[in-house]
């Protein structure tokens, strides 16, 4: 390991040191915000390592990693929402009764995790990454392990994630056999197209990523681990996790590579609008304001495998912006739900909605603009990135996806002012479920305040999140 | 300094923000202080750009400053840009300073309001909305603030909406303005899609160099863009929404529907006059307009008992003089007449607003009488403001930019002597509507004893606004009093001057004379009618014929009743028939379906780890049989 490899992997061993810090710290004494701390600022190491890792320019960790700009960015936006999340886990975590130190460690196990991933270049990194994840999102979800819901929550991810793991691997296994070859650079899919054996393959592998992304049909789990797990770690499930899956989707198969292939552009179209179609209709009527924001993600999470699917970079520079914008929105949105949670209980029914205006004029604030950046109006984050999936799909004519597209999403515009309507226009539900007043405990405060302006700003102001973007994917698809 | 120009707009938008997100924290003097301590910052700035402005060399006093592109999709490249050339200087300047007075005005005029808070975060967005509109770069970010400033125009209207009245009044404002807001849509998307930007200063020279004078698009392109004019500026037909609009709180009327938002559609014209110069049909049709809506709402402003009302219909037939001067190509002198006017006619709606609080909310002026011992504020600057309305000869700033108008009227190649005659009626009418108001109110004999007399935030606007429609008219004297056009001059490197008929440009002096003349009789002839003999005036319009007129110029021309016949009933009615037929159900099914969908999908939601697990192994098998058999 010379001194350039250090460089490269500078944040994904500064990430690991601050697992380590936090273990030997806890086993000294045990101070939930001392944690926090640690955690963060190891966040903050990695992130302003990555500066560092620039200078040296793109260039492979042994076969396994491949850092380049691409990597980099998805690394930063990963690290960046890691924090956030860390921020909204302290009030919450706050209100445990004990054992919060270790939440800090997973979080930052899993954000390990997804850095892997989005920097894999190779089979092995690609699924070590993707269990280093899994792993750590069990633990998360079924944090308050005295509630019965996060438990069976975290049951049935584990479960099913395990499933969907052997499809992968299943699926890897049949590549390699065919194609002598676990690294995605030469993996040809000309050579696996005469191939049945080595097709099989890849379609197995693109459930185990149908099932990371929650797309229909793979999707059943997303509303019970949402529902069930802690809000800040849905928080993390809806955005980090799913985003460093749908990075290495990008680099393992490009959309271009898709297109060129009549049957992976068949299944991923009708995933696109199963997803899309399902997700909306899905919310319609849902009461819960965690299940209603899980369907969301599967619709969202359609939509960027539009922009996926119109291939070239400027599709690829869509879904980066779709993508970050998605993780401010969401993060925004679960945010709010955070805050309002305790680990004893959820806030989740719409009843805990109601009123919320006057009550907590701050919070709806936020919310509101969260969900109206998720139904895409104009002036937020979600309708820049929205217009410009719009635009990849049109430039590639895919006509039909974008009809899909635009149906669904007049659908979803009901269910989001729904909740605003709960919000500003229908008085508090009465003696039980409504959330108190009070103050939002100061670090969710801070990471909700910044991911508004965020939301905002880049809404009015994308030009340079978006030219970053269109340098860093040139080349990439 | 001019790279601060952005803040001179930003201010009262960061203003907005804050008494929207702390104004239910704020007291009172707290929300004063953010909603006059913004504009006052935006004031300050516009002056010091201005400044700065002034030192540019002559040949290039032009800044633009684009502060960011919203997004960029191929040739779609909307920026957010500012402009500032000596039009829009002007525009900033009058719009900055007549807005810091009004605040100030308003912080004692609305002192015991519930909204106290609202109101100044809604007199912010405007105020931001307006100068973006006249500082924008690109049409489409001057569309934004138009629209902004409508939005505005309709919340304030509607200010006091617990009472339906206002919220109706407020409604109709926004649908009447709509109407035209939709045609200058249009006609930016034909400048978009024809031309290829919407940015003005390109837009202009590729409209002069590729479509030929009179031809088809630039006539329609300018036609639309008329229709937003009208609409916006309130002119024929589309002049009925604000005389209704009075129905806000008085600062409002004197801000947004006299001094700054209804001279948008003035402004709009001189922005784009290469566009209208290439289309002379619709320039005519400008002039006519503007000619026909200076008599129309000067009649009806003579028959109206409500001050606010006569001042409503005065400023419609006033900017129907900015488009006589439009129409005939006299474009600073419209602009001319807009800084004038949004100085008398701002201080017009002020001191009146003294007079309402003074007789507890009372808008009749044959109810009042005799208030000038009482306001002697209110009734000194008022007098002022009528003075510069009637264009007093050479005392007033009024006399020097209608003199203007009424000449570029008579001896531009596209005026004539009718404009000019029509003109000058005008003139007439506008003597005698503003004298009938100050010898109703402040003379004969007094009845009530003052509720509240003006304090110095009150005060103190009115004697500067009153200063400023006394003197502003020096600025621009013509060849017979002194001959220093400073206004126009300035203004000549954006809008070009007249070129005058030599034949009728020798008649300068006489033209004027005969002014003054009007001006003066008109005022007698309001002594007269309105002082000396108001029992024979009260006679005669009890007879049939007189008394008929006097309704019907009353109803505004009864065109409220002509809309109501021929759009409001017919689409109420259609409305109505329409409420049951069949079409309502094909959405019914499509909400019927998504129910059912909805209900259908939910129900494989079953928390079933085993079910779920299945799904995925179903899943897994269609993908990979249509991977392996496609």
């Amino acid at each position: 390991m010379n001194a350039t490899t250090l460089v490269l992997l500078g944040p994904l061993i500064a990430v690991g040191a601050a697992v380590v810090v936090l273990m030997i710290a806890v086993s000294i004494r045990r101070s939930h915000h001392v944690t926090a701390g640690i955690a963060l600022a190891g966040l903050l190491v990695a992130f302003l390592l990555l500066f560092r890792t620039t200078s040296v320019g793109p260039r492979g960790v042994g076969p396994l990693l491949l850092v380049d700009e691409y990597a980099i960015g998805f690394t930063g936006l990963i690290l960046a929402a890691t924090a956030a999340v860390a921020l909204l886990a302290v009030g919450y975590l706050d209100r445990l009764e004990d054992q919060r130190d270790e939440y800090y460690m997973l979080l930052l196990l899993a954000a390990l995790g997804s850095i892997v991933l989005v920097s894999a270049a190779h089979f092995a990194s690609f699924f070590l990454g993707l269990e280093l994840l899994s792993v750590s999102l069990y633990g998360l979800i079924a944090y308050p392990r005295t509630r019965a819901e996060a438990v069976e929550a975290g049951l049935k991810y584990l479960i099913l994630a395990a499933a969907s793991a052997a499809f992968l691997l299943f699926g890897m296994a049949l590549v390699y056999a065919r194609l002598g070859t676990m690294e995605f650079a030469r993996m040809s899919m000309t050579a696996a197209d005469r191939d049945l054996i080595a097709l099989g393959g890849v379609g197995l592998i693109v459930v185990g990523f149908g099932f990371k992304l929650a797309l229909v049909p793979f999707h059943l789990w997303t509303p019970d681990v949402y529902q069930g797990a802690p809000a800040p770690t849905t928080a993390f499930v809806s955005t980090v996790s799913k985003g460093a899956m749908l990075a290495l989707l990008l680099r393992y198969l490009p959309g271009d590579v898709v297109r060129a292939h009549r049957a992976l552009l068949v299944v991923f179209t009708l995933l696109a609008i199963a997803s899309m179609a399902g997700g909306n209709l899905l919310a319609l009527q849902q009461r819960n304001v965690k299940r209603l924001l899980a369907y969301s993600s599967i619709a969202h999470l359609g939509y960027l495998i539009v922009a996926f699917l119109a291939g070239g970079d400027m599709a690829a520079a869509a879904v980066a912006f779709y993508l970050a914008a998605y993780f401010v929105t969401m993060l925004g949105a679960f945010g709010v739900v955070a805050v309002l949670s305790t680990p004893a209980r959820e806030a989740g029914d719409i009843d805990d909605y109601r009123g919320l205006a006057a009550r907590r004029p701050w919070l709806a604030m936020v919310l509101t603009a969260a969900l109206l950046s998720l139904a895409g109006i104009p002036l937020t984050a979600g309708f820049v990135g929205k217009f410009y999936v719009t635009v990849a799909a049109g430039s590639a004519a895919l006509w039909a996806l974008l009809i899909v597209m635009m149906v669904t999403s007049g659908i979803g515009l009901f269910y989001y002012l729904r909740v605003v309507v709960a919000m500003y226009m229908e008085p508090a539900a009465g003696g039980i479920g409504g959330v108190p007043a009070g103050r939002a405990p100061l670090a969710g405060g801070l990471a909700l305040a910044a991911l508004t302006v965020l939301l905002v700003w880049l809404g009015i102001y994308p030009g340079p999140l978006v030219a970053f973007i269109r340098a860093a994917v040139a080349g990439v698809a | 300094m001019l790279e601060w120009l952005w803040l001179v707009p930003a201010l009262p938008f960061a203003g907005f923000l804050v008494l929207v997100a702390a104004g239910a924290r704020l007291r009172r003097a707290g929300a004063a202080a953010v909603g006059i301590g913004s504009i006052a910052g935006a004031t300050a700035i516009a002056f010091a750009v201005a400044a700065s402005f002034a030192g540019l060399p002559p040949g290039a006093r032009v800044y633009s400053q684009t502060l960011w592109t919203w997004m960029r999709v191929g040739d779609f490249e909307p920026a957010i840009a500012l402009r500032l050339d000596a039009l829009s200087l002007v525009m900033m300047l009058v719009v900055a300073a007549v807005s810091l007075l009004i605040h100030i005005y308003s912080s004692a005029y609305m002192e015991g309001d519930d909204g106290y808070a609202r109101f100044f975060a809604y007199m912010n967005l405007f105020v931001g909305s307006m100068l973006a509109l006249v500082l924008a770069d690109n049409l489409l970010f001057l569309y934004f603030g138009w629209e902004g400033v409508g939005l505005c125009s309709y919340l304030l209207i509607g200010f006091w909406y617990r009472d339906p009245v206002n919220a109706n009044a407020g409604r109709k404002a926004f649908i009447v303005t709509r109407v035209g807001d939709t045609a200058l849509a249009i006609g930016l998307f034909i400048l978009a899609t024809r031309l290829g930007t919407l940015e003005i200063q390109p837009l202009m020279e590729r409209a002069a160099a590729q479509w030929p004078v009179g031809s088809a698009l630039p006539v329609a392109a300018a036609a639309l863009l008329l229709g937003g004019a009208v609409g916006k500026s309130a002119q024929l037909p589309l002049q009925t929404w604000l005389p209704d609009a009075m129905a806000g709180p008085t600062p409002v009327s004197a801000l947004i529907h006299a001094a700054t938002m209804v001279t948008a559609g003035v402004y709009l014209i001189a922005r784009t006059h290469v566009l209208f110069a290439l289309a002379p049909p619709v320039q005519l049709a400008v002039a006519v307009v503007g000619a026909a809506t200076l008599l129309l709402a000067g009649c009806s402003a003579l028959t109206q008992w409500d001050i606010k009302r006569v001042l409503a219909y005065s400023t419609i037939s006033q900017i129907g003089y900015m488009f006589l001067a439009l129409g005939v190509g006299a474009w600073s002198a419209a602009i001319f007449h807009f800084m004038t006017h949004a100085f008398f006619k701002a201080l017009l709606f002020l001191a009146a607003g003294v007079v309402i609080l003074a007789m507890h909310e009372e808008h009749d002026m044959f109810k009042m009488g005799g208030l000038r011992r009482d306001l002697p504020i209110a009734f000194w600057t008022f007098l002022a403001g009528a003075a510069s309305l009637s264009a007093v000869p050479v005392v007033t700033a009024g006399f020097y930019s209608k003199d203007l108008i009424l000449f570029d009227a008579w001896s531009s190649p596209a005026g004539g002597p009718w404009l000019w005659l029509a003109g000058i009626v005008g003139a007439l009418l506008t003597s005698v509507y503003s004298f009938r108001m100050v010898f109703l109110t402040f003379f004969g004999s007094g009845r009530h004893a003052p509720a509240r007399t003006a304090g110095w935030r009150m005060g103190v606007p009115l004697v500067v606004l009153a200063i400023l429609a006394l003197v502003a008219g020096f600025i621009e004297l013509p060849p017979t009093l002194g001959d220093r056009p400073v206004f126009t001059d300035a203004l000549r490197a954006v809008l070009p001057p007249v070129e005058a008929v030599p034949a009728r440009a020798a008649d300068l002096a006489r033209l004027q004379l005969v002014a003054g003349i009007v001006s003066l009789a008109g005022i007698g002839v309001a002594w007269l009618l309105y002082l000396r003999h108001r029992a024979t005036l009260a006679a005669l319009i009890q007879r049939p014929a007189p008394s008929r007129l006097h309704r019907f110029w009353f109803a505004g021309w009864g065109f409220d009743w002509l809309y109501d016949r021929l759009f409001v009933r017919p689409v109420v009615g259609f409305a109505e028939a329409g409420r049951r037929d069949g079409i309502d159900r094909i959405y019914d099914v499509l909400a019927w379906a998504s129910q059912a969908a909805w209900r259908a999908l939910s129900a494989t939601e079953t928390g079933g780890v085993r079910w779920y697990a299945a799904s995925i192994a179903l899943g897994a098998a269609i993908v990979t049989t249509i991977v392996i058999f496609l």
